[in-house]
């Protein structure tokens, strides 16, 4: 431009009174986690497993359907793929278990490759189905290798659980750390990635692909980008699953409502396309659940009203209704401009 | 000087109807060019060719002495053609200044903090400055346009072009995004202008390329082909003697 226009001076700004607020908050959070075995004995320690393999896969959900548009209901693909990667680097290669978790995450990544070059030429609804299409495939495929059990499934060998640690308190502090390690791990991944300069082009995307395109984004490559790395985390979570389950079967490891139908209730209901919005989802989920244990089929009618009432009141989840009103964020990802 | 955008030939049909139909365009390097013709005649679908939003069905395209026609828009936006959509597409969600870095970022292909002072100097030059950290979603119509332009000049374009931003706009306004659109112009950059307000357009362009049908109806000075019978016919819906 000619005659540069007059800058005034500015600053740009990342953290938020909010977000350092948060940052204490989660700082707090990791260092009560980690010492929790420390204090709270094992009792508890499964069941947070649980909700940070559930959160996980729902921050890479999230990370597919909420900004890269890629509205998956196969991520029960790579939990199965991650789960039986487990058990064929375990027994098969005689890999130790918490480097076959990594192994198994990679393996992941690479088989989803190949299904993205499948699944990328469909767009939207038929997206969504090619993915479903894609599981079951990996799951017929699954019940026929006799190595791993066929269709009935397998136990892992004791001696592998053995591997993991000598005792069975040994085993749960162990897969406690992992199942931390995967759960901080991806949001931490998400949150940097979210923030940096290809974070930029993905929340870009999520708003306009059209124009994130015209802008200069090449959509399909942070599109490929985000899949295999939602694949390479929900690999790894699904070993961690699968070496705490130690039983897999093909029915149960690529199982829809599990792996993906639960998540996706996570991530709607607290807030699609927000990085906080799985936490407040995982929060209602395992709440409704521990809340309604003990009523059986109308556990999963009251899940299906929450989910119907939230999208018709909130359709970006809690998270949204909450960001809207009060103009938070408790991740800083954005840039604010600051005159002086 | 050499065409810095080059149509040959190009068709576009949507089903049945033809939209562009054996188009051929060449616009100078450093020309200012509008664009001109009804409602319906392919002035958009035209942009979109060029950008990469569509792909031809015959013909090819040419930037800056390289064969486009293949690539996808975000290659095409890197190597130099910046667009503003006629009805706004911002990232609604992201704040006003994240719309425009992202332009900078990626279609000027910068590191982050590189691109902070120019896209500060946009939003003062498209007074936005004051919605810099709304989000993109809450502007009105007209500042979403502006928007449009700060984000498309972000990207550095050699060719910017620009599809009907001065719609709805008071004449200090008008006159303000002419001078703009001007200085925009004088420093180097091509331009291509799809507009209806005509006195807004001739201040700028120095020729008119008329479409009608997806066909090229006149081209040339501006006055001349605003006087030629057949454009009178067509676009002023006068009946010519």
């Amino acid at each position: 431009m000619t005659a540069a226009a007059q800058i005034p001076a500015y600053r740009i700004e990342r953290s938020t009174r909010a977000s350092r607020l948060a940052l204490v908050g989660f700082v707090v959070a990791v260092v009560a986690l980690l010492s929790l075995p420390l204090w709270d004995g094992e009792d508890d320690l499964g069941s947070i497993v649980e909700i940070c393999y559930m959160l996980a896969l729902a921050q890479c959900w999230n990370l597919l359907a909420g900004y890269a548009g890629l509205v998956s209901v196969g991520q029960q693909a790579f939990v199965g793929i991650g789960g039986y990667a487990l058990f064929a680097f375990t027994i098969l290669l005689g890999v130790p278990p918490i480097p076959a978790v990594v192994l198994a995450g990679i393996a992941a990544a690479v088989l989803a490759f190949p299904t993205a070059l499948i699944v990328f030429r469909l767009r939207g609804a038929y997206f969504a189905i090619g993915t479903w299409v894609v599981a079951e495939v990996f799951r017929g495929v699954m019940g026929q290798i006799r190595a791993l059990g066929t269709g009935t499934g397998m136990s892992l060998p004791v001696a592998i659980s053995r591997a993991v640690a000598e005792s069975r308190a040994g085993r749960e502090i162990v897969l406690y750390y992992t199942g931390l390690a995967i759960g901080i791990g991806t949001v931490l991944m998400v949150f940097f990635w979210l923030r940096s300069r290809q974070g930029l082009a993905l929340t870009a995307i999520r708003d306009s692909e059209t124009a994130a395109g015209s802008v200069g984004v090449n959509n399909e490559r942070t599109k490929l980008a985000v899949y295999l790395i939602a694949a390479l985390a929900t690999g790894m979570i699904g070993a961690l699953i699968y070496l705490e389950k130690l039983r897999i079967s093909p029915d149960a490891a690529f199982d829809v409502i599990d792996w993906t139908a639960d998540v996706i209730f996570i991530v709607v209901i607290g807030g699609i396309g927000s990085i906080e919005g799985p936490f407040l989802g995982a929060l209602v989920f395992f709440g409704l659940r521990y809340l309604l244990a003990d009523y059986g089929a109308w556990y999963m009618i009251l899940l299906g009203a929450t989910a119907v009432v939230i999208m018709l009141r909130a359709p970006r989840g809690l998270w949204g209704l909450l960001a809207d009103r009060f103009d938070i964020q408790l991740f800083p990802v954005h840039r604010r401009v600051r005159l002086r | 000087m050499a065409p810095i955008l080059r149509l040959e030939h190009v068709a576009k049909s949507f089903g049945a109807l033809k939209v562009i139909d054996d188009l051929s365009l060449a616009v100078e390097a450093g020309e200012a060019l509008g664009i001109l013709g009804p409602n319906g005649a392919g002035k958009t679908t035209l942009f979109n060719l060029v950008t990469g939003d569509l792909r031809v069905d015959a013909g090819a395209i040419e930037f800056d002495g390289r064969d486009v026609t293949a690539l996808p828009a975000h290659a095409r936006c890197r190597l130099g053609i910046g667009r503003t959509y006629q009805i706004p597409h911002p990232f609604g969600a992201m704040s006003v200044f994240e719309n425009v870095l992202a332009g900078a970022a990626f279609g000027a292909g910068r590191r982050e903090a590189e691109c902070y002072d120019r896209c500060i100097e946009l939003l003062v030059l498209t007074d936005l400055t004051r919605k810099a950290n709304q989000p993109a979603g809450s502007l009105t119509l007209l500042e979403r346009k502006r928007l449009e332009l700060a984000r498309a000049l972000a990207t550095a374009p050699k060719l910017l072009l620009l599809d009907e931003i001065a719609g709805g706009l008071t004449d200090s306004e008008c006159q303000a995004l002419i001078e703009t659109v001007q200085a925009v112009h004088a420093s180097g950059v091509s331009i291509v202008w799809i507009e209806h307000i005509v006195h807004a357009l001739i201040a700028v362009v120095g020729r008119l390329f008329v479409i009608n049908f997806g066909q090229k109806l006149a081209e040339g000075d501006p006055r001349a082909v605003m006087n030629s019978p057949q454009v009178q016919e067509v676009y002023m819906g006068i009946e010519a003697e």
